[in-house]
């Protein structure tokens, strides 16, 4: 377990060297979600046709987008993971004592240090486009934590997908392909009551869906009601994503 | 005696139809230099990953330091260092930080981290380049800098898969100076793959050449060039094939102990040049057989292989190989 821990760490502060010495990417990843809190968020407040509980549209759409983001950036780390494997980094990690399953889980945890600091990033924009926060600051914490946990659960999923492919080429158009059903088919922009019957039962099972949901309770609408189901259904997310990842590890290194 | 290495009839099948290795038999005494020749596809790498306990075995058994690969991976671990045939550091941090990340992998103790990379870092004479991102260094550095990573544990055996694949001359011999510097101060067992031969006969103390899948022989550089005997004449010939009338009467000779082609270049295995060569002259002669060029060798390990894989080592497709490896240095 300490073990575990150690080797855990070490992937995680891998990552913090690594935005040390080049941030652009989350700078460049942070443009996309800006534009929607900018220009997206305000035209579609002026049509009011969005039932939002009370809440201006921008700040309800703010946690939205700022998931969305974070799983971008979570799901492409598979990307990484792709080309470690291409690369003999991954064959070496499998050959120091720590065990298989700490190196993988450990770069998919490793995921959530880069979303942090992406939202890190978009909050104070969106502060001045005028989201109001709940100015708390463990709430605010708390929020990131679940971005965190979840951004791992993320990353496992698009490691379970680069253990199938064989190049990075072809895990671009994937990566696209797992996010924008998860986003569209989730609450990030409008409630899920809106959704045709077939959707809502997807976004059931779209953990897109309660990590959304908890972000919003905590950095917007204060309304905690759901977020013990919320931290459920994100615990029962990673736990299953971390078995399936360390599960395909085999056929990563193979 | 205890061996580093004991393999015994190890077979590996990929996907139930590739027989990647097919019944290899290795034995290796602790503190040699031991050199796995072959060309591309023999096998190598696929062996070096069952003995680093990265794959198991289909049946057969292998045990490193005595530690059997597939019960005790963990414990075997600890004890050998790994460099994968392909780049294996991270580009975007720099030499040191690589360092220090393995160093906490391997738990080494928060006082001592500094000066232990920083030793590591100055054997491999990249000191002062240790701030630098490992973008920046060549080929050479980085294999260095992966040399360093494996020096951190001082492992009882370094595996080496294919360590100067894709360098130029110079680095190649500025690599194998760090890799003799670091075998004699920690008396550690080497185990590489190459498929050069002047890298196994100078640097190794014991090879053993494989091809598909099947050790063919093993040996000293020295006795398994003894074993082929003798010398050789070369001759290349004049026009677009050689003549099979020509061959069996070359055979037939007395002095030609093999005869091996390989396209238009006739290799006759003798015992002594001198005597041999005025009988060949004869055969070509009479057959008004001609030649463009006759040359006289002592046998290299290349004879070695040409002798026990029937084929030439360099004419097995590596130029793909060490372009893919440069390729992905750039990136
Ligand atoms: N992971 C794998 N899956 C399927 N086939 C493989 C795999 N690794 C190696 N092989 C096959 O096994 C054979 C031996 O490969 P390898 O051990 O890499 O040879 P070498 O290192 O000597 O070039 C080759 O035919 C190769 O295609
Ligand atoms: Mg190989």
């Amino acid at each position: 377990m300490i073990d575990f821990m150690r080797n855990m760490l070490a992937m995680i502060e891998l990552e913090l060297r690594r935005l040390r010495h080049d941030r652009t990417e989350l700078y460049t990843r942070a443009v996309q979600p800006i534009l929607w809190i900018a220009i997206y968020g305000p035209i579609m407040s002026g049509v009011k046709a969005i039932p939002t509980g009370g809440i201006p549209y921008t700040d309800y759409i703010t946690p939205g987008v700022l998931i969305q983001s974070t799983t971008f950036v979570s799901i492409f780390f598979g990307l990484i993971m792709v080309w470690e494997r291409e690369s003999g980094i991954l064959k070496k990690l499998f050959v120091t004592p720590a065990s298989k399953y700490s190196t993988v889980i450990g770069r998919s945890m490793s995921s959530g240090v880069r979303a942090i600091f992406q939202v890190l990033i978009i909050v104070p924009v969106a502060l001045l486009i005028g989201v109001r926060f709940i100015p708390d600051i463990a709430y605010f914490i708390s929020a990131l934590l679940i971005i965190f946990f979840a951004s791992g659960g993320f990353a496992s999923i698009s490691i379970l997908v680069a253990s199938f492919m064989k190049t990075r080429e072809r895990f671009m158009g994937i990566g696209q392909a797992i996010i924008f059903p998860l986003f569209f088919a989730s609450n990030a922009l409008y409630p899920v009551k809106m959704m045709p019957p077939i959707l809502q039962y997807f976004a059931l099972f779209n953990p897109m869906s309660y990590v959304v949901d908890a972000v919003r309770g905590l950095m917007i609408s204060g309304d905690l009601t759901d977020l013990p189901i919320d931290l459920l259904a994100i615990a029962l997310f990673d736990a299953i994503m971390f078995v399936a990842a360390s599960v395909s590890f085999k056929r990563i290194i193979e | 005696m205890e061996f580093a290495i004991d393999v015994e009839n190890l077979t590996r099948v990929f996907e139930g139809k590739t027989r990647a290795l097919d019944g290899v038999n290795l034995r290796i005494e602790s503190g040699k230099i031991f050199a796995l020749i072959g060309p591309n596809g023999a096998g190598k790498t696929t062996l070096m990953r069952i003995l680093t306990t990265q794959i198991e075995p289909t049946s057969g058994e292998a045990h490193v330091l005595g530690l059997d690969v597939v019960k005790h991976g963990a414990e075997i671990r600890k004890l050998i260092g790994y460099i994968p045939q392909e780049m294996s550091v991270w580009t975007d941090i720099s030499g040191y930080e690589n360092l220090l990340i393995y160093a906490k992998i391997y738990d080494m103790a928060s006082r001592e981290r500094r000066r232990v990379i920083n030793d590591a870092l100055k054997d491999m004479g990249l000191i002062e380049f240790k701030d630098n991102l490992v973008r920046t260094y060549s080929g050479g550095m980085i294999r260095r800098l992966e040399i360093a990573c494996a020096m951190l544990i001082k492992p009882q055996i370094l595996f080496l898969d294919e360590p100067t694949i894709g360098l130029d001359p110079s680095a190649r011999n500025a690599v194998w100076e760090k890799l003799v510097s670091f075998k004699s101060e920690y008396s550690s067992t080497v185990f590489f793959n190459t498929h050069y031969m002047d890298e196994a006969d100078l640097y190794s103390d014991e090879i053993a050449i494989i091809n598909r899948g099947k050790i063919v022989t093993m040996g000293t550089a020295e006795a398994l060039k003894h074993c082929v005997g003798g010398e050789i004449i070369r001759l290349s010939m004049e026009g677009n094939s050689v003549s099979e009338d020509f061959l069996e009467k070359v055979r037939k000779l007395n002095v030609a102990n093999e005869v091996v082609v390989n396209d238009l270049e006739v290799d006759i295995g003798v015992g002594d040049a001198e005597t041999a060569l005025p009988q060949v002259m004869e055969v070509l002669r009479t057959g008004h057989v001609s030649v463009k060029k006759i040359s006289l060798t002592k046998p290299s390990l290349d004879d070695v292989f040409v002798k026990y894989a029937g084929t030439r080592l360099e004419s097995i497709g590596t130029i793909r190989e060490v372009k893919e490896v440069r390729d992905r240095i750039r990136r």
